[in-house]
């Protein structure tokens, strides 16, 4: 009798450990049973974080970049954003850059030089992205 | 300086930190989403304009200047405590998905981690937005959380690996407003084997294959990736499919062979298809027919990426009349109207998958990817551990038995 229970006793083990998918669950006992659980975060490699380029001392006869992505509020933004700026800032000089492909960084697109060199060509730059 | 909807600042300061830019000034509007009223778009930038003025010409911040990295503490251990007090941590954390968690012990991820050969550091992918590293351990104790088995790591590693390729286009379906979602078709021998739902109500909750290996897809996305919701996964409305959309193809039901066969791919490989659709929608056949079945098919709006899930019983219609799987999509392509919104020059072959799937009925499914992305399948072959036998043997019967009533 005592090998016939310890048989049974094995088998019901093991159907909870099959039907578990984890051993530490079967082994709960009691709702006040403490898990030490890992954590599902993940770590990232650190990257190199650049500042702000100073800022303007005032808009009058800067050269303003308009970055408009694809979204079709983008460009109507930024053409009113152009139209009241040059409204308050007669002398203010604006150019326009309209994004290569939707949702993907400009300086990752076929585009990415053109885009450096006229980024670089402005005193600043207002994006707007239509969302 | 970057003008955005006010709804979406905290994702724009989220993408330019993960840029490296974590100063980049942000002015939220009250300019409606992708905006054609005139008058809105007037009266959000004369509300804005002296803050655009601001944010160009006031003076740089030191932190500005000269951002700080902030290092994370990343403990290994993230709580102790009992089951309801870490689900509750987990959830503040914002690491959940809104059901009970399964407790990632070592225990439990060690035992997960019988699923794979690979080391448990080994880095499977870096996902976006947060280029978190999917090591196999993270990928593991997400999956313990979302109540995997060992058994489903292989499709979990190939998934991963699917969606950290370019031509998923994961980046910007995973965050996107237009809530798609990762759709996974399993083909191959491990279907059977991990008891992946082929057959009735497939896509419906209750086959733990389906549901955990979904579920812990989400999580990953999330808590490796690092898309939370309202953040960085802007989805407007959401997609129920984010839970789990997870389907086999019903291989022993087809009169043809499966996709993954079509695909190259040897019969008893077993594979991972990944795309993302956002709308999924059932329909009934005017005819059933050859002609009528693949008419309706014809006829759903298929633009972009999409995949057509045929009965077997419709596939079986199409095999007595001599109808190939190619010949299915030839007629589709021919017939199918041109779709305001899709990609250039009409409906192509390579624009959808015709799968068999699903049990008895009528219904034609469709998942269709909606927008005009440059985005494509991504099949990944799953690579199985050397103990892969016994470690199916070990849930063989872990199968849900319905009484009779």
């Amino acid at each position: 009798m005592r090998r016939l229970l310890s048989i049974a006793a094995v088998t019901a083990f093991s159907v909870v450990a099959v039907h578990a998918p984890s051993g530490s669950l079967a082994a709960q006992q009691t709702p006040e049973t403490e898990y030490e659980v890992l954590s599902p975060w993940a770590d990232v490699d650190p990257i190199p974080l650049r500042g702000l380029s100073p800022r303007l001392d005032t808009l009058d006869g800067k050269k303003i970049g308009l970055f408009a992505n694809f979204k079709r509020a983008a460009k109507p933004i930024t053409d009113e954003v152009e139209r009241r700026l040059k409204q308050k800032y007669p002398t203010i000089q604006t150019s326009l850059f309209h994004s290569t492909l939707p949702n993907v960084t400009e300086t990752e697109t076929i585009n990415k030089e053109r885009f450096a060199a006229w980024a670089k060509d402005m005193d600043a730059v207002v994006a707007a992205v239509g969302d | 300086m970057l003008l955005a909807n006010r709804g979406f600042v905290n994702d724009a300061h989220s993408a330019s930190s993960g840029k490296g830019m974590p100063g980049v000034r942000v002015l939220g509007t009250s300019i409606a989403c992708e905006s054609t009223v005139a008058e809105d778009i007037q009266s959000g930038i004369d509300a804005a304009l002296g803050d655009i003025i601001a944010a160009l010409t006031r003076p740089l911040t030191a932190e500005e200047k000269n951002p700080q990295v902030q290092k994370e503490p990343q403990p290994k251990v993230a709580f102790k405590g009992t089951l309801r007090r870490f689900n509750e941590f987990f959830y503040r954390k914002g690491w959940g998905d809104g059901l009970p968690l399964y407790p990632p012990t070592e225990e439990a991820v060690a035992e997960m981690l019988t699923g794979t050969d690979l080391p448990r550091d080994h880095v499977v992918a870096k996902l976006i937005p947060r280029l978190g590293k999917a090591t196999v351990e993270k990928i593991a104790v997400n999956a313990v959380m979302a109540g995997a088995l060992p058994i489903h790591m292989p499709v979990l590693l190939a998934t991963v690996d699917a969606l950290a390729d370019p031509k998923t286009r994961f980046d910007t379906f995973e965050v996107s407003t237009g809530s798609w979602a990762p759709f996974l078709l399993i083909n191959g021998p491990v279907r059977k084997e991990i008891h992946i739902n082929c057959s009735s109500g497939a896509l419906s909750p209750g086959n733990m294959a389906n549901s955990a290996i979904g579920r812990a897809v989400g999580l990953i996305v999330k808590n490796i990736g690092g898309a939370r919701k309202g953040i960085e996964d802007m989805g407007t409305l959401g997609n129920p499919g984010k839970y789990a959309l997870v389907l086999g193809e019903n291989e022993e039901e087809s009169p043809w062979q499966p996709l993954h066969v079509d695909l190259g791919f040897k019969p008893d490989d077993s594979t991972v298809t990944v795309f993302f659709p956002n709308r999924y929608t059932q329909n009934v056949p005017g005819q059933t027919s050859p002609e009528g079945l693949a008419g309706s098919m014809a006829g759903l709006g298929i633009r972009s990426l999409a995949g057509l899930v045929v009965i077997p019983d419709h596939a079986r219609i199409f095999k007595s009349a001599g109808w190939t799987k190619q010949q299915v999509k030839d007629f589709v392509v021919k017939n199918a109207p041109r779709a305001p919104g899709g990609r250039g020059g009409g409906l192509k072959d390579e624009d959808f998958i015709l799968v068999v799937a699903g049990g008895p009925g009528v219904w034609i499914g469709h998942h269709q990817s909606a927008g005009g992305f440059e985005n494509e399948f991504v099949t990944r072959k799953l690579q199985l551990p050397k103990n892969w036998d016994k470690l199916v043997g070990k849930y063989r019967t872990l199968v849900p038995t319905y009484v009779k009533y």
